[in-house]
C-alpha cells in the first residue's frame, strides 16, 4: 500500500459520522451503565445510587429467566426456520423457469410493509371466531379446531414468531438467489459428470459457494431476534401474562409501566452482554465454517 | 414524605364520599356559581372577537401561536372526535390566534411518549393525567414539577370537592377531571329475560346462580377481552369495593405503613371471586385471545348477557349490533348475602397544564372557556363525555345509570378504584398473574396477591 | 424433453401455491379494503364488493397526503445524510489497515446489536442537554445514528473489493487532493452500494414507528406509521376492519408502488450489500 496516497490525515473522513455515532449512540449507551446502580425512574430528574441491588432483584425475579427463555426461543426459530424456508424458495426459483421475477417479488413484498401494519393484518389473521384462520377452518368443516393461538400460554409465542418469519422471508430468498447465482454452472457441470447425487452436489458444491450467503442471512436473523421487540409491543402486550416478554420488550414494560428505569437499565446490560455473547459467537463460527468450507 | 402520602390516601377516601354527596347535590341554584367567570359569561353565544377583545387578552391575542395537546384513548370511529375534531374547532372560534394541534395515541403508547417527552422538558401543553397515584397519576405529575398549579382558575367552585381533591397535591389541584366513572356490569335484559331472571343479583350468591342459569339456557355469561389485559382490572375493582374495603376502609392506608399486605385474606377472597367466575366457564372461554373491542361487540351482537366495564365505554356498550336488545347496569354485587352492594366509583382521568409551558397564560384561558359552565366548548364537552359530569347543574344524561348513581348517592356505598391508591405497576402484575388462571396454569390466588405485594413493596417508596 | 415440461409445469405450480399462501393474508386485506364501511359479510368471501368508500374514510382519518408528505421529507434527508456520513467513515477504514482502522470498523459494526428501545432515555437526555429542539426532524438524528452501523459495513466491503487504490495512486500523482479523489473518484464509482444503502436503511427509515412516535407530538406532523397508530384500537373489532384495512393499504402503497418502478434496483440493492460485503 501507498502510504503516500492512503494518508493517516484521512481519517478525518470518519469524524462527522463518529460524532453522530458517539453523541446519540455511545454516550447514551454508557449512561445506561450508571442508570443500572441507580433508583432513577426514567421521569423525575433525582435519583440515588442503590449499588448492585437492581441486578440482585432481577436475578432473583422470574421475569428475567422467562424472557431470555422467550427471547433465545423467538431468535432460535426464526434463525432456523425462517433460512431454511428461505433458502428452498431460493432453491425453487433458481430453477430455469419463466415468471421467475415475478415470483421473487411477490415473496419480497411482505418485507415492505411497516411492522405496525403487520401487526393489525395479522392479528385478523389469527383472530378467533373471525379471522382468517378460524374462518377459513369454519368453513371447511373444523370449526372445532381451537383457534385461539394468540391468547394461549403455549402458543402466542410461536405465533408471533409466524409474523416474523413471514415479514422477514423476502430478504433472506433474495439474498441466498443471489449466492446461488454466483454459483458458476461449469462447476455444477462437473460434479454431476462426476457422477455426485443431488444431495451431493448439493452439499459440496452449492452450500460452499453459499457461505457468504448463509453468514449474512444467519447473523442478520440472529441480530434480529435478540432484539425482537415489534410483535410483542404491537400484536400481543407481551401476553397473555408473559409468554411473549422478549428481552426488550421485558425492559421497555419495566421502563415505562413500572417507571423503573434503573432496574430497567440492568436489564438493558444484561440483555447487551447476552446480545453482544451470542452474536460474537455466531460470527465467529461461521467465518471459521466460511473460511474451511 | 410518609405523612403526605397518608394524607392523600385519606383524602381519597374521604373524597370519594364527598363526591357522591355532591353528584346527588347538584340543584340549579350552584350552577350560577360560574358568575365570576372573566370571558364568556355575558356573550355566552358570541364566541367571537366581542368576547376576545373584553375578555381578558388583548396584548396576547395578536400574535399566532400553536398549542400541542396529548392524550390518550381511540378515536372515535363515527362522528366527530371531541378532542381531535371539536376541541381544536371551538378554540379556533373563540381565540382566532390559537390552532391546537391534538395527537391521540393508545394508552399504552401515550405512556411512553408523554413520559418521553416531559423528562426531555419538550412535553405537550395540554395532557392528559390519571387520579392520585395511577399511571401519570396527578401527584406524580405534580410532584416532578410537569403540571402547572390550577388553582388560581375560577370555576373551582363549580367543581365537586372530590374530583378536585383526586387530582390535588398537596392542597393544589392540577388537572380537571373529566368527571366521575363507575366500573360496572352491562348486562342484556332480553338475554336475563329469556333465561328467566327476573332481578338484579343483589349478592355474590344470587349472582352465580343467575350466571349458572345463564349458562344452563345455553347463553354465554359474562364475555371478557383479556387479551387487553387491563380489563381485568375491571371486574376486580368491582370486587375489592366489596370484599376489601366496606371492613376496612382504611386499607390501603395501612399498606403504605406497612401494617397490612395486598396477601390479607381479603385480597385473596376478592381474586377468588373472580377466580370463580373462570373456573366455572361464565366468562366466555378463549378471552386471552380476545381484545376488549371484540368483546364489547360480541356484547352489542348479543352473543353475551354480560361485561365489565366503565361508563366511558357507554357509546361502544350501546353501539348498533347483530342483535336489538335493551341495556342495563349494575354494580357488580361481591357482597355476601344480607351485606349491602358496594359499587366501584372514582374520578376520571382530566387535562392538565404542562408547568414549563410557553403558553401556560392561553393554556389557562382555554382552559377558563372550557370548563366555565356554559360556552358552546363546555357543551359539546359535557355532550361528547359519557363520564358522570363532576360540574355543577349538569345533568345526567345517560339514564341507564341512573339506579347505580341514586344508590351511590342515597346510601354512600362506593369505593375509588384500588389502583390509584397503587404504584403503577402493581396493578400490571395483577393483571399477568391473574391471565395466568385464566390461562389454565395452576396459579392460585394467594399466588397472584403475593406477586402484587412484592411489586407494592418494590416501587412503594415512602 | 416432456419430462423437463412436466417438471417445469410441477415447479410453477409449487411455486405458485406457496405464493398464494404467502400473499393471502394481504389479499383479504384488499379486498376487504375495497368494501363500503359497512359490509359485514365474512372476509374470506372476497371481492364481492367494489367501492371506494373504505378508502375516503382511511383517507381523511389519517391525514393521508400530510403524512405521506412528512414520510417523504423525514426519509429522504435521513437516507441523504447516511449517504453522505456513512460512505465518507468508510473510505478510511476501507484504505488503511491498521489495528486502529479494524477497531474502528468493528467499533461501528457492534452498535448493530444495540435495540434503540432500550437506550431511548439517555438519548432524549442527550438531545435535551445539547439544547436541540424536540420537533418532528428530530427523528432524523437517530435514523442516521442507527443506519450508520450498516450502511458503513457495506460501504467498507464495497470500497476494498471493488474500487481498485491504483486509480486513486494515478490520481494522486496528477495531484488531486484527497477530498477531491474521494467525491470525483470514488464516490460515483460505489454508486451501486449507494443504491442498496438507500434501499435497505430507506425502507426501514419509512417504516420505522417508534423513534416518530416518541419525538412527535403534532398529528400534522406524523409520517404514516405514526398515524396507523390512531387505528390501534380498530384492530380487534371486526366492525372497524373495512376501514382499517384500507389505511394499511394507504399506509404502504407509496412503498409499494416504488418497489413496482424500481424492482431491479432493489432486487439489486439487497444482493450487492451480501455477496460483495
Amino acid at each position: 500500500m501507498n502510504s503516500a496516497v492512503m494518508k493517516k490525515t484521512m481519517y478525518f473522513f470518519v469524524l462527522p459520522a463518529m460524532l453522530f455515532y458517539c453523541v446519540f449512540w455511545i454516550f447514551p449507551i454508557l449512561k445506561l451503565f450508571q442508570y443500572s446502580v441507580t433508583d432513577y425512574n426514567g421521569y423525575v430528574q433525582s435519583f440515588n445510587y442503590v449499588g448492585l441491588s437492581n441486578f440482585k432483584t432481577l436475578f432473583q425475579e422470574e421475569i428475567l429467566g422467562v424472557s431470555v427463555k422467550n427471547t433465545l426461543i423467538y431468535t432460535f426459530i426464526t434463525v432456523i426456520f425462517g433460512n431454511i424456508i428461505a433458502l428452498m424458495l431460493a432453491l425453487l426459483l433458481n430453477a430455469n423457469i419463466r415468471a421467475k421475477g415475478f415470483y421473487r417479488s411477490a415473496f419480497y413484498i411482505p418485507t415492505l410493509f411497516s411492522a405496525i401494519v403487520v401487526g393489525f393484518i395479522w392479528s385478523y389473521v389469527y383472530m378467533p371466531g373471525d379471522g382468517l384462520i378460524a374462518s377459513f377452518l369454519t368453513k371447511i368443516g373444523l370449526g372445532d379446531v381451537d383457534t385461539n393461538f394468540l391468547g394461549s400460554y403455549g402458543k402466542a409465542l410461536y405465533a408471533i414468531i409466524a409474523v416474523d418469519i413471514w415479514k422477514n422471508i423476502g430478504t433472506s430468498t433474495i439474498i441466498f438467489l443471489a449466492g446461488l447465482q454466483s454459483v458458476p454452472y461449469e462447476l455444477q457441470e462437473a460434479g454431476r459428470i462426476d457422477g455426485a447425487g443431488r444431495w451431493k452436489l448439493f452439499r459440496f458444491v452449492t452450500l460452499p459457494m453459499l457461505a457468504t450467503s448463509v453468514t449474512i442471512n444467519i447473523t442478520l436473523s440472529i441480530i434480529n431476534g435478540l432484539k425482537a421487540f415489534d410483535y410483542p409491543f404491537v400484536m400481543t402486550n407481551g401476553g397473555p401474562g408473559t409468554s411473549t416478554n422478549t428481552l426488550i420488550y421485558a425492559m421497555y414494560k419495566m421502563a415505562f409501566t413500572d417507571q423503573l428505569f434503573g432496574k430497567a437499565s440492568a436489564l438493558g446490560i444484561i440483555s447487551f452482554a447476552l446480545i453482544i455473547a451470542i452474536t460474537a459467537i455466531c460470527v465467529f463460527t461461521l467465518n471459521r465454517k466460511e473460511v474451511s468450507a | 414524605m410518609k405523612v403526605s402520602k397518608m394524607k392523600s390516601a385519606g383524602l381519597v377516601l374521604a373524597s370519594t364520599m364527598v363526591l357522591l354527596s355532591a353528584c346527588g347535590g347538584n340543584n340549579n341554584g350552584n350552577g350560577n356559581a360560574g358568575g365570576n367567570n372573566t370571558a364568556g359569561n355575558t356573550t355566552t353565544n358570541a364566541a367571537t372577537e366581542n368576547t376576545t377583545n373584553n375578555g381578558t387578552t388583548t396584548n396576547a391575542a395578536a400574535d399566532p401561536v400553536t398549542l400541542t395537546m396529548l392524550v390518550s384513548g381511540a378515536k372515535a370511529a363515527e362522528d366527530a372526535d371531541f378532542e381531535l375534531e371539536t376541541l381544536p374547532k371551538l378554540v379556533k372560534e373563540k381565540f382566532p390566534n390559537v390552532t391546537l394541534e391534538v395527537q391521540k395515541l393508545p394508552d399504552e403508547q401515550y405512556y411512553t411518549s408523554v413520559k418521553a417527552k416531559l423528562a426531555a422538558g419538550e412535553g405537550p401543553d395540554i395532557f392528559l393525567v390519571f387520579p392520585n397515584m395511577a399511571n401519570m397519576g396527578a401527584i406524580e405529575v405534580a410532584k416532578a414539577g410537569y403540571a402547572a398549579d390550577l388553582s388560581g382558575l375560577s370555576f373551582w367552585d363549580n367543581v365537586s370537592q372530590a374530583a378536585k381533591n383526586d387530582m390535588s397535591y398537596e392542597g393544589k389541584p392540577y388537572a380537571v377531571a373529566k368527571g366521575m366513572d363507575i366500573l360496572g356490569t352491562y348486562y342484556n335484559k332480553d338475554l336475563f329475560a329469556q333465561a328467566g331472571i327476573t332481578e338484579i343479583p343483589k349478592d355474590w350468591a344470587s349472582f352465580l346462580a343467575a350466571s349458572d342459569k345463564l349458562k344452563s339456557a345455553g347463553i354465554t355469561p359474562i364475555v371478557m377481552g383479556d387479551k387487553d389485559p387491563w380489563v381485568i382490572q375491571f371486574g376486580m375493582y368491582q370486587l375489592s369495593a366489596n370484599s376489601v374495603y366496606p371492613s376496612d376502609p382504611t386499607f390501603d392506608t395501612k399498606l403504605q405503613t406497612g401494617e397490612t399486605a395486598l396477601t390479607d385474606e381479603k385480597w385473596v377472597k376478592t381474586v377468588n371471586q373472580y377466580k370463580e367466575l373462570y373456573d366455572k366457564e361464565y366468562v366466555a372461554k378463549g378471552s386471552l385471545g380476545m381484545a376488549s373491542a371484540q368483546a364489547v361487540q360480541q356484547f352489542v351482537d348479543g352473543k353475551a348477557a354480560m361485561i365489565f366495564t366503565g361508563t366511558w365505554d357507554l357509546p361502544g356498550v350501546t353501539a348498533t349490533g347483530a342483535s336489538e336488545f335493551e341495556r342495563g347496569f349494575f354494580s357488580l354485587p361481591g357482597n355476601d348475602a344480607g351485606q349491602p352492594v358496594y359499587a366501584s366509583a372514582a374520578t376520571a382521568a382530566g387535562y392538565a397544564l404542562n408547568a414549563n409551558s410557553k403558553n401556560l397564560e392561553i393554556g389557562k384561558q382555554i382552559f377558563e372557556y372550557l370548563y366555565d359552565g356554559q360556552s358552546p366548548l363546555f357543551q359539546a364537552w359535557v355532550e361528547s363525555n359519557p363520564s358522570i359530569s363532576v360540574f355543577n347543574g349538569v345533568e345526567l344524561k345517560n339514564e341507564i345509570f341512573k339506579d347505580v348513581l341514586d344508590n351511590i348517592q342515597s346510601t354512600g356505598h362506593a369505593f375509588y378504584f384500588s389502583n390509584q391508591m397503587w404504584p403503577a405497576g402493581v396493578s400490571d402484575v395483577m393483571q399477568t398473574k391473574f391471565s395466568e388462571i385464566i390461562g389454565g396454569k395452576k396459579t392460585t390466588a394467594e399466588d397472584v396477591t403475593k406477586a402484587m405485594q412484592d411489586k407494592y413493596k418494590e416501587l412503594y417508596k415512602g | 424433453m416432456k419430462g423437463i415440461a412436466a417438471k417445469k409445469l410441477l415447479t410453477h405450480l409449487v411455486i405458485i401455491a406457496l405464493v398464494f399462501i404467502n400473499l393471502v393474508p394481504l389479499l383479504i386485506v384488499l379486498s376487504s379494503s375495497l368494501r363500503s364501511p359497512k359490509n359485514m359479510t365474512n372476509p374470506l368471501n372476497w371481492f364481492n364488493e367494489f367501492t371506494l368508500e373504505s378508502f375516503q374514510s382511511a383517507f381523511t382519518r389519517m391525514h393521508f397526503m400530510s403524512a405521506l408528505w412528512n414520510s417523504i421529507v423525514l426519509t429522504s434527508v435521513s437516507v441523504f445524510f447516511v449517504v453522505v456520513l456513512a460512505a465518507m467513515a468508510a473510505y478510511p477504514m476501507a484504505r488503511i489497515r491498521s489495528k486502529f482502522s479494524r477497531f474502528l470498523y468493528i467499533f461501528f459494526l457492534s452498535g448493530l446489536v444495540v435495540p434503540g428501545q432500550m437506550v431511548l432515555i439517555p438519548i432524549i437526555q442527550m438531545i435535551k442537554g445539547l439544547g436541540i429542539p424536540m420537533n418532528q426532524y428530530t427523528p432524523i438524528l437517530m435514523f442516521i445514528t442507527c443506519s450508520l452501523p450498516f450502511s458503513t459495513f457495506l460501504y467498507t466491503g464495497f470500497i476494498r473489493s471493488s474500487v481498485p487504490e491504483e486509480i486513486e495512486e494515478a490520481a494522486h500523482i496528477d495531484g488531486c487532493s484527497m477530498f477531491r479523489r474521494f467525491w470525483q473518484i470514488v464516490f460515483p464509482l460505489i454508486l451501486p452500494v449507494t443504491v442498496s444503502v438507500v434501499i435497505t436503511q430507506g425502507v426501514w427509515i419509512w417504516n420505522d414507528y417508534f423513534f416518530n412516535m416518541v419525538f412527535i407530538t403534532k398529528a400534522s406532523d406524523a409520517p404514516l406509521p405514526v398515524a396507523m397508530l390512531g387505528f390501534l384500537g380498530d384492530q380487534q373489532n371486526p366492525a372497524q376492519w373495512n376501514v382499517l384495512f384500507a389505511a394499511c393499504i394507504l399506509c404502504a402503497l407509496p412503498l409499494l408502488l416504488a418497489f413496482l418502478a424500481l424492482q431491479k434496483y432493489f432486487v439489486g440493492g439487497l444482493t450487492m450489500g451480501s455477496v460483495k460485503g
